[in-house]
């Protein structure tokens, strides 16, 4: 295993805890103990140093010198996949061998690293789509489904779509939502926005996320104005709830771990009352879509003029006479009557980020995006710390964040137990399967659409969650299951039920087969191995489940493949046929959906 | 009794044990508890009835979808939500003329607080003419309460004396507590705890709750599960169904049992424990509601309505009880979209229309079907909201109105109490918010004494009822 020294920062000597031994379960159904190396980002690196390999049940020395330190082990192909699939999409071959390469840290680094790549906003222009159509182009969101698409599936800057797209399902905004001109340049804008502080800073975020047009018009700050007493409107709550209530603090007072905290008689503290969204409404007053650089165009058959596409991607502008001037007490801030806009957002915003809430609040739910649905305190605490300060005393550093998450031994190690892991979201399965099978689009449209429809399709669309709340929350419990028995949650199980888990299966089967008319997948890589089952289905086992299907069903598949003879020298065409039942198999199955 | 796919069934049994040895002495919870009493409190219904909530999602705007129309009180309304000058429209107010074709004139005479006279939003109007029918009466200001309170012990900080519910004006957490009492993450819904006590009178007892949107807190009992359908009907599993896939004739079979195995993993397995009832029911679902094709029209207006769809699939399954052997069934549907911060008046508008087509439509259905007064549907939603306007919306609030449909309903009048036309009144705490005079548990305890229940067994299902002045609302 390779979590290099280089996680820490260069001191010399540090002390190792008493390793954490416990059992991990193999794909065989086997366990070997194992020890918790990861927690400090110390590393196997050590165990070479002593002479022990990867499976070595325990680590002795209490002090290490780093200053020995010797070429680290490798990860193996199985760890370095697992991990690749909670830092992002997919785990092909090459994509394996680049972690095995680097090294883990190394690789986060580079992937943290890599600047932005082609916007979705520079994507839709590429195709065109902003120039305004007699059909009304200008009124549709279709192109917005095909960008996030694009991006999730072809972006070279891997890690940072997977990132945004967590962030996507915290600070939600959906394109079904949106409405008037350019829905698709819309939600190009938000997206934009997350992908480029995915390696930011939560501050910065939170700012470009409150001015952002789409938010705008879809939490109503835009258009929201100061209270008007001769027509009896005040301002509009929803910004100022939502922000508190989803994209910052949460409901109820937090410990640094993620408990809530109580009073003497054990009854849950709350964060905010109803008085502290009254009056934060108030920061979020005077502000509009910026017009100011847009050229009203005129389109051959259309009776009114279309303006151009800059407004959603230019922050929202503060129009001063529609802000609130009255005193803005919340939170034990109180923003003096009279202050002007800026300064009142900056206030608000730095009130809220500095909150000792947001940082267990946004650990507990972008750990349940990558990693598991119920990590420990002990997890959320880490991460929270990270988000608190980076080590050089940088409070909401994302990219902390982000290795916190991502190299903590929750995450590192397959956890032992019944309960570990979470469901894969549809929409993640789908990218991986697209991006394992360098799925194109020959014409450059990207034709996917909108895949919402559980019954007929894969029941998740990436940024059009029914509402703010998201896909599913992050408190969701199963109703009558194990899981509610033993107390946990399991967001994703909120899309789960008869009707998406059927049509799931019936469009996976037909997409992997036939993706769209637009869509070509590319199984060459398996051509040669596909007359080989045992082969191929350890191919898929490792690159789509990091080895999570046990061999009772490996076995079952084997034998399902086997009784359609197939050779080395079968046609192309048979052993596609081969081909897609062993993926078919493998993403239907529950061992693979369940993400451990 | 198919009892496929409902895990608690062994639960159930092993308490019923445990109970009858005696074994659930000072330990037991009130969860136990009501276990019990909700086995022994199972009836054989022999005549069928159904309970249909239909959820509006986002918080439904109470003070335009029963708008008053006596000038007094209208006048009141239009200064308050920006009406402009002679009664016309104006803000977020509808003008006075708008309201003609949608006036209520309660059955019996009626005098409600300031003397109050309602019109429905003006796309309301065949839920207006059910109205007049009687088969449509409107439940005034109702919401969930713990108590009873005042607005003095609203503002009271003495939360033991007079405890809220949680997490009020929170959209999440207030639909957790209309479908069950509790925040998020509840697991346990009233809608399924009705569903538990009817399904000894169910031989496919797995069909007692059923949603046709998506999962719904609502309908889980302790052992009563949502079983969820398409707007379609059940989803058959192609690949696993068919005699080949990609011409491997083996496949079908193995993967049949890859998706329905059992697993040690608690996830899998509860993943998969779903596959395996939906592949268990799908066939006898769709063979029973195949021959069931409706000749009311859902869809008069041409715009696809997704609460019209829903409806008719439960109009449809409702008109295969007989083959499925139902004698009791909850449903679920919903209609989101109604979180109006912003372009209230015309937004609204239109999702009052499909809900007066959807529900208009579903009425009629079970007039074909014979079961009108078999089955009654009932409107819910997060929460009311503000009365004041916020430029072209309004904000979350508290109480609001609920709509009850159905032949057995006293319809063509009005149950509760009207709330004051203010934002400063003690009906309110503030911006219009209504402080609910009836209580959720009210609303539901007189659901379940229509579908069947005694006031002992109601009391099992909604404990807090005798905190309230009455457990039957008089509607049905």
């Amino acid at each position: 295993m390779d979590y290099e020294l280089s996680l820490n920062d260069g001191n010399s000597t540090e002390v190792l805890p008493e390793p954490i031994a416990g059992p991990i379960e193999t794909p065989s159904g086997g366990k070997i103990v194992k020890p918790n190396l990861i927690a400090l980002g110390l590393s196997a690196s050590l165990l070479a140093a002593c002479g022990q390999d990867d499976n070595s049940p325990q680590a002795t020395s209490t002090t290490v010198d780093k200053s020995s330190r010797i070429a680290p082990v490798k990860l193996t192909t199985v760890e370095a996949a697992r991990l690749l699939q909670m830092a992002q999409f997919s785990s092909t071959p090459d994509e394996v061998a680049a972690l095995i390469d680097q090294g883990y840290s190394d690789w986060l680094n580079n992937q943290m690293a890599t600047p932005e790549g082609q916007t979705g906003t520079q994507w839709l222009m590429s195709r065109n789509h902003h120039v305004p159509t007699t059909s009304q182009n200008f009124f549709s969101g279709a192109a917005g489904d095909n960008m996030i698409w694009h991006q999730l599936i072809n972006s070279q800057q891997q890690m940072r779509q997977r990132i945004a797209f967590a962030l996507s399902q915290f600070f939600v905004v959906s394109l079904t939502s949106l409405t008037g001109f350019w829905p698709a340049f819309q939600i190009a804008g938000y997206w934009d926005v997350l992908t480029r502080n995915a390696f930011g800073n939560y501050r910065t975020l939170l700012e470009e996320i409150t001015l952002n047009p789409a938010m705008g018009a879809f939490l109503n700050t835009k258009g929201n104005k100061k209270a008007n007493t001769a027509k009896g409107f005040v301002p509009d709550e929803n910004y100022a709830r939502e922000v508190m209530q989803l994209f910052s603090l949460g409901l109820y007072q937090l410990n640094n771990d993620g408990s809530i905290k109580t009073n003497l008689s054990g009854a849950p503290l709350e964060t905010y009352t109803q008085d502290d969204i009254t009056n934060l409404a108030r920061v979020f007053t005077g502000y509009n879509w910026d017009m100011t650089g847009v050229t009203q165009q005129s389109v051959s058959g259309i009776s009114f003029t279309v303006p151009t596409t800059e407004f959603t991607r230019t922050p929202m502008a503060l129009k001063a006479s529609n802000h609130a001037s009255e005193e803005k007490r919340f939170l034990g801030t109180v923003i003096p009557i009279g202050t002007n806009g800026s300064t009142s957002l900056s206030q608000a915003l730095d009130t809220l980020f500095n909150h000792p809430n947001v940082g267990p609040f946004f650990a507990r739910q972008m750990i349940q995006r990558l990693v598991t649905s119920n990590p420990s305190s002990g997890y959320i605490g880490r991460v929270a710390t990270a988000f608190n300060n980076n080590g050089s005393g940088v409070r909401g550093d994302l990219k902390a964040v982000w290795k916190a998450i991502l190299t903590d031994p929750e995450a590192t190690v397959r956890q032992a137990g019944s309960t570990a892991g979470k469901l894969r979201e549809p929409a993640l399965r789908l990218v991986q399967w697209a991006r394992t099978f360098k799925l194109t689009s020959p014409s450059g449209r990207w034709l996917i659409g909108d895949l919402s429809n559980s019954a007929t399709s894969l029941g998740q669309a990436p940024l059009r969650a029914p509402s703010v709340f998201n896909f599913f929350r992050p408190g969701y419990v199963p109703p009558q299951t194990d899981i509610a028995t033993q107390n946990l949650c399991a967001p994703e199980f909120q899309l789960h039920n008869e009707t998406s888990t059927s049509g799931y299966i019936n469009f996976i089967a037909s997409f992997i087969e036939k993706g769209t008319s637009d869509l070509r997948p590319d199984y060459s890589a398996l051509l040669a191995i596909a007359h080989n089952a045992t082969d191929l289905l350890n191919w898929c086992n490792l690159n789509l489940g990091a080895n999570s299907l046990s061999q009772g069903t490996i076995t079952i598949m084997q034998t399902a493949l086997e009784a359609r003879a197939l050779t080395s020298t079968g046609s192309d065409a048979n052993k596609l046929r081969r081909i897609y039942a062993a993926v078919l198999m493998t993403l239907c199955a529950p061992e693979y959906l369940i993400q451990k | 009794m198919n009892t496929d796919g409902l895990k608690g069934f062994h639960r159930r049994a092993f308490l019923q044990r445990a109970a009858a040895l005696g074994g659930m002495g000072a330990a037991s919870s009130l969860a136990l508890q009501l276990a019990c009493v909700g086995e022994a409190a199972a009836f054989n219904a022999t005549d069928y009835r159904a309970l249909v909530c239909v959820f509006l999602f986002g918080g439904n705007d109470y003070a335009n979808t029963l708008i008053p129309r006596d000038l007094t009180n209208y006048d009141r309304y239009a200064a308050i939500r920006g009406g402009s000058d002679g009664r016309t429209a104006g803000g977020i107010a509808y003008g006075l003329n708008e309201l003609s074709n949608t006036a209520l004139t309660p059955v019996i005479s009626q005098t409600l607080t300031d003397d109050i006279n309602y019109a429905f939003n003006p796309a309301l109007v065949d839920l207006k003419n059910l109205f007049h029918e009687q088969k449509l009466g409107v439940l005034l200001n109702v919401g969930p309460l713990v108590t009873p309170l005042t607005k003095a012990q609203y503002q009271s900080t003495n939360r033991t004396l007079y405890p809220l519910p949680p997490k009020l004006f929170s959209h999440n957490d207030q639909q957790s507590v209309w479908q069950s009492q509790s925040a998020e993450g509840s697991t346990i819904g009233w809608g399924g705890l009705l569903g538990d006590i009817a399904l000894s009178s169910n031989s496919t007892s797995a069909l007692t709750c059923i949603s046709v949107t998506g999962n719904a807190v609502y309908l889980y009992g302790r052992d009563a599960i949502a079983y969820q359908i398409g707007t379609s009907g059940a989803v058959k599993i192609t690949p696993a169904t068919s005699t080949s896939v990609y011409s491997h004739t083996e496949v079908p079979a193995a993967l049949t049992q890859i998706i329905t195995a059992t697993s040690g993993h608690v996830l899998e397995n509860d993943f998969s424990l779903v596959t395996k009832r939906a592949m268990n029911l799908e066939a006898t679902v769709n063979d029973a509601i195949a021959p069931i094709n409706l000749s009311t029209n859902f869809d008069p207006d041409g715009v696809s309505n997704s609460l019209a769809n829903q409806l008719k699939m439960v109009a449809r399954l409702i008109g295969a009880r007989n083959s499925l052997g139902l004698k009791r069934q909850v449903f679920f549907v919903s209609l989101g979209g109604f979180d109006n911060h912003d372009a209230l008046i015309s937004d609204h508008a239109v999702l009052m229309g499909r809900v007066n087509e959807a529900m208009n439509a579903f009425y009629a259905a079970t007039v074909e079907l014979g079961v009108a007064d078999k089955v009654t549907s009932f409107t819910a939603s997060d929460f009311g909201r503000t009365l004041s306007s916020n430029g072209d919306g309004s904000d979350h609030g508290w109480g609001s109105h609920s709509l009850i449909m159905g032949g057995a309903v006293q319809g063509g009048r009005f149950f509760g109490k009207a709330p004051s036309v203010s934002v400063t009144s003690d009906d309110q705490v503030g911006q219009g918010r209504l402080l609910p005079t009836t209580s959720v548990d009210q609303l539901a305890s007189t659901l379940g004494l229509w579908f069947g229940l005694s006031q002992a067994e109601v009391r099992t299902i909604m404990p807090r009822i005798g905190n309230f002045a009455t457990d039957n609302l008089g509607f049905l």
